[in-house]
């Protein structure tokens, strides 16, 4: 296990130092230590020369194509973005809902909540959400009297409980696939295990804000959302409804009527097209390279994480972190589950899911004997913290980006009580698991 | 500024360019490599799948069926391999059966490579090999595919988020009304060839391959079917045989003769509510026995340590040994005392395994017109010998041609 441990800590090591002392961007600091590592790892293990260069260069390209699909969605989720921050359409919405729900601050904190999680409910992913819902609430969320790093932090949690909410949680799918169990009965589990804590959250998180919302003081400041508003009338919805309508068919009803899924990014395209026409001009050709530059970081990281991950698989590393957490003392195992699935997360949320959700999967499910499915959904939620952990952190990135917050970090510190009482949570009902029994359906 | 940047630009893409030319002829290499599968004169005749489904035609997934037929006429079994092109003891077995299995009474029906597209490419994120090689008795080097569990996004792309399973226009007697044969699985589960039975006959090309075999079953009245896999040690359904409600019996009865020749081995009833799986759909929409094997195999595990073609072969590894030190071997499903579970010995489990079938298919069904004699395997006491030679030499190129 020793030269395992060895190729950790040069692969580690090399991130950090491309990270920190470099100051490469995180996606380059990835590849350089999934290629040192790689190197290392294979001629330390006696791999000839010519074999260990040819095993890295497809192992990169390989892992790059791990998240290509995930790569595709924000890409296009990006260009919906711009195109519905430049027609004025989410000005007119922040005016519209500030206007209708002022009077009941905690009912409309709880409404943008569930907005926000919508779409991560019906993709799977975070970044779906924050990108698209995420986005179209922060203004509303700024404008409520929230400060950046707040309204960021309500975006990044709902983020995350939105990708764990049924009826689509991509991480307990990628467990399932790991241990053959079908994705029957999660909606129960999964609606006691988020819902409770999107309320939670929100409140606690923006209810001190806005609980004294002054709506005539706060008009002066929705002039240019209201002027956009009158200007454009209804059409200037359209876009969001395009949307919303296209998820729900394509991810809940097409398959059921044997209609083929056409896609996130082809979805994300198809409104963005449509909000070329309904409010202010838009010159495409510079939209479209603007939101493809401010998602080239992201994009980049994930490459990065593909590599990272295939190598440090190859490598043996992988099978070192889930043979070392498994060695602990079996009381301290969910502990381990708490704490490494979410660490692992700074790698990449679902690769945690697929290099340790697994395993203790079979450790909770099979091996102690608990309801597999509850056992299931909460380790996914478990893995769902790992998009806010840096560098990487999906959610906690985005939501920095659609609230103008520059520093990450300071997201992530407003969220570590959400964080801890998320993972608390999550670790009670795991270790509950057959209490919760009665949850399964759906 | 702007020319340092340019010149930056263009190391960058040249160097990414380089990089894409290097990789793609390897994957290139990989998914045009034509496995050299040696055809004796135990092989009758061979025929492509597309006779059982026409969509096949000219898709990566028209594969060949060996046919190995019986002087005497009588039953039939079809052998399936390569549903997971990464657990390579299922390809090897069905490819060994092919080249030394003789067959005097009615027929065997061998499909190694059952999902090609698996075989053509490696998983992602999982840092396989390519490829393996074994020397054979000749002094032969011959290779074959380390593939992935699931077939290339070139063949059928993109994924969607969740999968809906159903059974396309296939009904069955036997399912009760109002069982819900449709289920949600994993969006990637859509390119699993055991999670697309019973198949769709224009649907992707997973699925077409699924329909041609439930077809092929059911066409030539096929009496028993077994679909030959790997698992990973820490998974609980290990050196088992699964077995339809219908093949229960005849599964206990494998268990207890291969018992008797110190080849252990558990019995798992195929669950009723998993669809998409050959021992589930195959028993419920075909009149055959539906079996599937499954023997442990180091090199898929989630614990696994440097992963190689050494580790394919030998599965030999560390961190495996250590996981089997936890709390007292209890968290594998497999013996690791050894520390290591050989590529020859899977392989050798697999092949007693179907030899044993064979044997109690014929008592179970108790008729002389639907017996299989494999002449290699007249009893139990055969296979006993066949699996011990083949543990000890611990070489699998031993029984290649």
């Amino acid at each position: 296990m020793t030269p395992y441990m060895i190729t950790f800590f040069v692969m580690v090591g090399v991130f950090m130092i491309g990270c920190f002392a470099l100051k490469w961007p995180v996606g380059v600091s990835m590849m350089a230590a999934a290629v040192i590592g790689g190197l290392e790892g294979m001629l330390a293990h006696g791999t000839s020369f010519s074999q260990t260069i040819t095993d890295v260069v497809r192992m990169m390209v390989e892992g790059e194509f791990g998240y290509i699909d995930t790569i595709l969605t924000i890409a296009c989720a990006m260009i919906f973005m711009k195109v519905i921050e430049d027609s004025g359409a989410l000005d007119a919405l922040s005016s519209l809902l500030i206007e209708k729900f002022h009077k009941l601050p905690a009912v409309l904190l709880i409404l943008i909540m569930f907005i926000i999680m919508f779409p991560g409910m019906i993709t799977g992913s975070s970044t779906a959400a924050v990108l698209s819902a995420g986005s179209i609430m922060a203004p509303v969320l700024l404008l409520l009297g929230l400060d950046n790093v707040t309204a960021g932090s309500v975006i990044a949690m709902g983020g995350i409980l939105g990708m764990i909410a049924p009826p689509v949680n991509t991480a307990a799918l990628v467990i399932c696939a790991g241990i053959d169990v079908p994705y029957v009965g999660f909606t129960g589990p999964l609606l006691l295990l988020t819902m409770p804590l999107a309320i939670l959250f929100v409140l606690m998180l923006g209810l001190p804000k806005i609980k004294n919302l002054d709506y005539e003081k706060l008009k002066p400041a929705l002039e240019k959302q209201d002027a956009t508003r009158k200007e454009y009338g209804f059409k200037i919805y359209v876009p969001f409804l395009v949307l919303v309508v296209l998820m729900i068919f394509f991810k809940v009803i097409a398959a059921k009527i044997g209609v083929t899924d056409l896609g996130m990014p082809v979805i994300f395209l198809i409104s963005a097209a449509v909000g070329l026409f309904t409010g202010r001009k838009i010159n495409p050709l510079k939209a479209v390279p603007a939101a493809i530059r401010t998602a080239t970081p992201v994009m980049a990281i994930l490459m990065g994480v593909g590599m990272f991950i295939e190598l440090m698989t190859a490598t043996g590393v992988r099978g070192f972190i889930v043979v070392t957490c498994l060695q602990m003392p079996q009381a301290l195992w969910l502990l381990a589950c708490c704490i490494s699935i979410p660490l692992f997360g700074a790698v990449s949320s679902f690769g945690a899911c697929s290099v340790l959700g697994v395993p203790f999967a079979y450790i909770y499910g099979t091996y102690l004997g608990g309801n597999v499915v509850v056992c299931l959904a909460a380790i996914s939620l478990i893995a769902a913290v790992g998009d806010m952990m840096p560098p990487t952190a999906l959610a906690g990135l985005f939501a920095a980006q659609v609230t103008g917050v520059k520093k990450y970090t300071k997201i992530l510190v407003k969220c570590i009580i959400p964080i801890i009482i998320l993972l608390v949570w999550a670790g009670f009902v795991l270790v509950s698991s057959k209490k919760f029994a009665w949850s399964v359906f759906g | 500024m702007k020319k340092k940047g340019l010149i930056s630009t263009c190391i960058i893409l040249a160097v990414a360019l380089t990089l894409a030319i290097i990789t793609g002829i390897s994957f290139s290499k990989k998914r045009n490599f034509v496995e050299d599968i040696v055809i004796g004169s135990n092989v009758t005749s061979q025929f492509k799948l597309d006779e059982y489904n026409e969509k096949l035609k000219g898709t990566v997934g028209d594969v060949d069926v060996y046919v190995l037929k019986g002087e005497e006429e009588g039953g039939s079994i079809l052998i399936l391999g390569g549903t997971h092109a990464n657990e390579p003891a299922g390809h090897m077995a069905a490819i060994v059966m092919l080249e030394q299995f003789q067959v005097s009474k009615g027929t065997v029906y061998i499909i190694p490579n059952i999902c090609q597209s698996g075989l053509t490419h490696n998983d992602p994120l999982e840092g396989t090999p390519q490829y393996l090689h074994f020397t054979t008795k000749n002094g032969d080097v011959r290779t074959f595919h380390f593939g992935s569990r699931a077939s290339n996004p070139i063949d059928q792309w993109p994924d969607p988020d969740t999968y809906l399973h159903t059974s396309g226009d296939w009904t069955s007697s036997k399912i009760k009304e109002g069982v819900n044969t449709t289920q949600t699985l994993s969006g990637s589960e859509v390119r699993n060839q055991n999670r697309c039975y019973p198949g769709i006959q224009d649907g992707t090309v997973t699925e077409r391959v699924s329909y041609a075999v439930t077809n092929m079953i059911n066409q030539l009245k096929i009496d028993l079917i077994v679909d030959l896999h790997e698992s990973s040690p820490e998974y609980a359904v290990n050196n088992a045989i699964v077995a339809h409600e219908d093949a229960l019996s005849l599964a206990a009865d494998v268990k207890l003769e291969l018992d008797s020749v110190d080849l252990s081995i558990r019995v798992e009833p195929s669950p009723a509510k998993l669809r998409g799986l050959t021992h589930r759909e195959l028993g419920d929409y075909t009149d055959a026995y539906a079996l599937l094997c499954e023997v442990g195999n180091p090199s898929q595990g989630r614990f696994r340590g440097y992963t190689d073609e050494a580790l394919a072969i030998t599965g030999e590894d560390p961190c495996y040994q250590a996981a089997y030190k936890i709390n007292g071997g209890t968290l594998l499903y497999v013996d690791y005392s050894s520390g290591n579970f050989p590529i020859a010995l899977r392989v050798a489990r697999h092949v007693a395994t179907v030899a044993q079938m064979v044997l109690s298919m014929n008592f179970e069904v108790d008729d002389p017109a639907r017996e299989v004699i494999i002449d290699n395997f007249p009893d139990i006491d055969t296979i006993g010998e066949f699996y011990e030679e083949m543990v000890e030499a611990d070489d699998l190129g031993l029984w290649l041609n």
